[in-house]
């Protein structure tokens, strides 16, 4: 009721026009009828196609690398290898470790060895099939506990740990003395796949000017340009990346995909725009996917339901290459003891190099893997103490001011307690008993559960973390606002939108927005870590104003005043003593026009930080942090094993919420993505290979697997944030995969450490809890 | 044989496409609904010089009855399958077949001719098509046979029929009022998965409380090709079917299979789902049936 109160205040305050209103997504008409053009979409007429030789063995020597035949072949305009990168032969955003294109060895089936151009894709693959690669077949690392020990075949000169990170506070042998309750478990989670509608794919060509053109859908166009300028050797301000829309991201486009191929091939093709477009079975290999954990986790509580020791062991293979592995290997440890205030934990992770393909970035970044462990303990002692979940969560979450677990002050927002409150009141929570009565058949069994989340927002301390946007005055009397923060999806360019005609006090309809375009917007870093909303809408917050003060200096010029006799109404500039004068937007531009007059002002923003690194941790503790309660009900078969999510309530702290529509977008989106994650899909690698070959066997949700949810957001307002919001994008898919785990354990008896709970693994679990008649009669 | 350089022929009568099929000098592909085909294409399996297009022959897209039976065009697309009365009132085992295959552009496109050309194992019409007792009508141009189900297949992916023949017909038997029929798919997930094990059931129905006269039950996805339980089929016969006999029935029915371990499930899991599906099965059925 209190924050309710404090919110109306707010909002009769500011009287906010656009802000909290489900404004309709600015391309939506588009995506919905198709019209929106993907990168991939497009084709020019004197187009050439580009295709990348992949590595035949997980692990080999190249001997020597023949193009000879392939480049014989009439169709085919260039064959490239190793020799023909100009630059530096390698990439990744942190470490960069992965070859652009192999030279002596490749580390797993994803690596690129050739690049072909040719005049149809026939051909290409004709030429693919021409170059003659001869290797030395090594042994490959397929095991991470394996590829940890002395006298493993090291991937990496530096060994096959490319990091470990630690985070320790209190005293954790003293803690589980005092514990009354101490479980212990090892959980194991699968290598999920982004499978976004757009393939990998894009554009390259060359300008008659020289200058390098890339249109390819990524996560961060500038960051993109950096990394191809280092492979080219090339001056970045000669190249311009066009990274926006996005047929999907979640985190799959976060780092180079085929953008310096296409540069490469670009240079080649004598001018010729040359397009590389993933069949699915290509990206299945190729693409990164996330980290599969094994996670160990010892958790010590009181008889009270006071938690007083977590000791956490992660293991992530991050396959052949780095990419963002170490960052998500240090979030995973900074999450590992929940949102909670245990003051005596010994974490430690393990990012380690496999064999197994590539990890990288993945919406929930290292959380959704090790949430499983505090948050089952939870339930488990929940059951042994007879006490209520939800209250023990309650008792031991940290509030604004806490101390949590990691030892430091938390600062910023903290919405846990009260998203708890709600799932307690909920229908789905409240009538439990009654829902989980519904059963259809007599072999099927319902059970509900409840968990609790955090995510950070935004980069940990070491990594910059800087928002920037432009407003430019148009001629039309629009404006446009630019955030180089790419569209993938999420709809955050209609927040941008809402924002800036909040700020402007215009109508959304003027708001025209740029996004992805190295050329037209400013550095704003990544469209990743549930960033976009909070540091691209206060880039555009802190932006407005200089357009609003340029624009009432002219129109004080126009109409003859001082700048402070001019108000900012709606649509218009007026005269504060006489309504009926006023300039309007247009009026404005031409006027700046004719005194040639800059009529573009900018906005720079610098995400707020914690000052002190917790020590070896990689980047903890974050400044900001969403939160989430989740409340699922669940239908087992125990004939089959088979899981059926039916309702799922979703209860987020994001801040103040800017757009209902889109979190709700969000929320529903994040759960069908983590019903996915826990119940279904998995990308399966034997010895190297990929068994997972395309959508065929990689299982994801249809609309047949969604549930009912329901979005019941909690607003704490964040002072830092844009009209007080927060991130959103991850933390939807996170606590909803320990709910799920539960919720099978409390229709069924039954517990599965081994995700996803495939209906094998679940029926398995089940005959191994208790024998059960097939029908209980 | 490049794919751009492949021929696509559409004949408009059966006796062209015959004639098609009979060119000793190409190598020939039939290609109905695509759903099959195309894949193979794109794997560069099916690589011919001729691409045959048959999915305009509306004389082979029909369901009718005749003399107790029933006659399909094998061009019938499994959406005129699960639309269609007759099939729902007299064949219901296969109009749930249909329902379950893919997802409903599939079901739009795919054939019945097809799904058993294909010859998968885990075909969802198959082994509604074993319980109903299918002939399938294989013609050639200069011969027609007619080959009852149990024999068409071969292995996976292979049948008896010949490249000079084209599926034209599949003939199966309509139900009584007294019969009633079923199929339980177990996939990794509701739409749009390939079943890890699926059955499909028909019986006939005595007077007494459960009694059942006679019972067909044919698995697919737990062996080589589609195969028929005929150990649990007598045991249906031994006593009304009770929740606890369909038990015991049900639990017989892991002696019956013989699956393989692959990406989607291991053996043993198959096997138990055999045993769980035609529990599921026979318990649905008979709720259907006291229902009724």
């Amino acid at each position: 009721m209190k924050s309710k109160a404090k919110k109306d205040v707010l909002n009769e305050e500011q009287k906010l026009k656009w802000i909290g209103k489900s404004v309709k997504r600015i391309d939506g008409p588009e995506k919905v009828t198709g019209e929106q053009k993907y990168k991939t979409d497009y084709s020019y007429s004197n187009m050439v196609w580009g295709k990348v030789l992949r590595a035949k063995y997980p692990f080999a020597k190249i001997k020597s690398i023949d193009t000879v035949k392939a480049e014989a072949h009439p169709d085919v305009i260039c064959v490239l290898t190793y020799k023909d990168i100009p630059g530096f032969n390698g990439f990744g955003i942190v470490t960069p470790d992965q070859p652009v294109l192999c030279e002596d060895v490749v580390r797993c089936t994803a690596d690129a060895v050739a690049l072909v151009a040719a005049e149809t894709v026939e051909a290409a693959d004709e030429a693919l099939d021409l170059i003659e690669v001869d290797y030395e077949v090594l042994e490959p690392v397929t095991d991470v506990e394996n590829a940890m020990l002395q006298g493993a075949p090291k991937l990496h000169k530096d060994g096959n740990i490319h990091s470990h990170v630690t985070i320790k506070n209190g005293d954790i042998d003293a803690g589980f003395d005092e514990a009354d309750y101490i479980f212990e478990h090892t959980f194991y989670s699968p290598r999920q796949m982004h499978a976004f509608i757009e393939t990998e794919g894009g554009w390259g060509r060359m300008e008659e000017d020289g200058s390098l053109v890339i249109e390819c859908p990524g996560q961060y166009g500038h960051r993109d340009k950096l990394q191809i300028a280092r492979a080219l050797a090339l001056n970045p301000e000669r190249i311009h990346v066009y990274s926006s829309p996005n047929g999907g991201g979640f985190g799959g486009k976060d780092e180079i995909t085929v953008q310096i191929y296409l540069a490469l091939l670009a240079m080649n093709t004598g001018g010729r725009p040359v397009k590389i477009h993933l069949s699915r079975e290509e990206s299945v290999i190729a693409g990164i996917k996330r980290h599969p954990f094994k996670v160990t986790v010892k958790t010590g509580a009181k008889k009270d339901g006071t938690l007083v020791a977590n000791k956490v062991r992660a293991v992530a293979d991050t396959g052949a290459y780095a990419s963002l592995g170490g960052a998500v290997i240090a979030l995973a440890i900074e999450h590992a003891s929940g949102p909670y205030t245990i003051p005596n934990v010994d974490m430690e992770g393990f990012c380690v190099y496999t064999n197994n393909g590539i990890a990288g970035a993945f919406r929930g970044f290292g959380v959704n893997q090790v949430c499983v462990g505090i948050e089952t303990h939870i339930d488990m002692l929940a059951e042994k103490t007879g006490l209520d979940p939800i209250e023990i969560r309650k008792k031991n979450a940290y509030k604004q001011g806490d101390i949590s677990s990691l030892g430091h002050v938390v600062k910023s927002s903290v919405g846990t307690i009260e998203t708890l409150d709600k799932a307690a009141a909920c229908d789905l929570w409240k009538n439990r008993d009654y829902y989980k009565n519904q059963v259809s058949e007599p072999w099927k069994k319902r059970g509900v559960a409840v968990a609790t989340s955090f995510h950070g927002v935004g980069m940990g301390i070491g990594t910059p973390d800087y928002g920037a946007a432009t407003i430019e005055l148009l001629q039309d009397g629009k404006f446009k606002v630019g955030v180089a923060i790419e569209e993938i999806g999420t709809g955050n360019g209609t927040v941008y939108a809402q924002v800036a005609a909040e700020c402007l006090k215009c109508d959304i309809n003027r708001i025209v927005v740029v996004q992805g375009d190295t050329k037209q917007t400013l550095d704003s870093g990544t469209i990743s870590a549930s960033r976009s909303t909070y540091t691209g809408g206060r880039a555009i917050a802190t932006a407005a104003p200089n357009m609003i003060n340029l624009l009432t200096e002219e129109a004080a010029n126009l109409l003859g005043v001082s700048v402070s006799e001019i108000e900012l109404a709606y649509d218009r500039l007026v005269d504060a003593h006489d309504h009926t004068r006023f300039v309007t937007y247009e009026e404005i531009y031409e006027s700046l026009h004719d005194k040639h007059r800059s009529k573009r002002v900018e906005g720079h923003f610098y995400l707020p930080k914690e000052k002190e690194e917790l020590k070896n941790s990689g980047g903890a503790p974050h400044h900001l942090y969403g939160y989430m309660t989740h409340v699922v009900l669940v239908e087992v078969d125990t004939l089959t094993g088979q899981t059926d999510v039916i309702k799922v309530v979703a209860i987020p702290d994001v801040g103040k919420v800017l757009n209902p529509q889109g979190l709700e977008g969000q929320t529903e989106g994040g759960a069908v993505m983590g019903i996915g994650y826990t119940l279904y899909e998995d990308v399966l690698i034997e010895d190297g290979y990929h068994k997972t070959k395309n959508f065929t066997d990689y299982i994801i949700p249809t609309i047949r697997e969604t549930p009912e949810i329901e979005t019941i957001p909690v607003e704490s307002n964040e002072e830092s944030g844009p009209f007080g919001a927060k991130g959103i994008a991850e933390v939807v898919m996170i606590p909803i995969i320990p709910a799920i785990m539960s919720a099978i354990y409390d229709a069924t008896g039954a517990r599965v450490y081994h995700l996803p709970a495939t209906p094998e693994r679940v029926y398995q679990a089940i005959q191994e809890s208790k024998p059960q008649s097939l029908i209980s009669r | 044989m490049k794919v751009s350089e492949a021929t696509l022929v559409s004949p408009s009568t059966l006796d062209e496409c015959l004639l098609l099929l009979n060119d000793q000098k190409h190598s020939v592909q039939l290609l109905a609904g695509g759903t099959d085909a195309v894949v193979r294409m794109k794997e560069g399996v099916w690589n011919p010089d001729t691409w045959i297009n048959i999915k305009n022959l509306d004389a082979l897209r029909y369901i009718e009855e005749v003399n107790h039976e029933i006659h399909i065009g094998a061009l019938t697309s499994h959406t005129d399958l699960v639309e269609s009365k007759l099939i729902n009132e007299r064949a219901d085992v296969l109009a749930q077949a249909a329902k379950e295959i893919g997802a409903i552009q599939l079901q739009n496109m795919g054939t019945i001719g097809g799904n058993i050309a294909t010859a998968s194992p885990a075909g969802d019409t198959i082994p509604a098509l074993f319980v109903l007792d299918a002939k399938i009508e294989l013609r050639s141009l200069t011969d027609t046979r007619l080959i009852p189900i149990r024999e068409i297949f071969t292995g996976p992916g292979r049948t008896v029929k010949k490249s000079d023949e084209i599926i034209t017909k599949i003939i199966i038997r309509s139900q009584d009022e007294d019969e009633i029929g079923i199929f339980e798919k177990l996939g990794p997930r509701k739409a749009q998965s390939i079943s890890i094990v699926n059955v499909a059931i028909s019986l006939k129905m005595g007077e007494k409380p459960r009694e059942c006269l006679e019972g067909k039950i044919a698995f697919g996805s737990v062996a080589p090709t589609i195969i028929r339980a005929t150990k649990c089929e007598y045991m249906l016969k031994l006593n009304p079917l009770f929740d606890d006999v369909i038990h015991d029935i049900a639990s017989a029915a892991w002696k019956e299979v013989m699956p393989i371990s692959d990406v989607r499930a291991s053996a043993k899991y198959r096997r138990n789902m055999a045993s769980s599906l035609l529990e599921r099965g026979l318990y649905r059925l008979m709720k259907r049936w006291e229902e009724q």
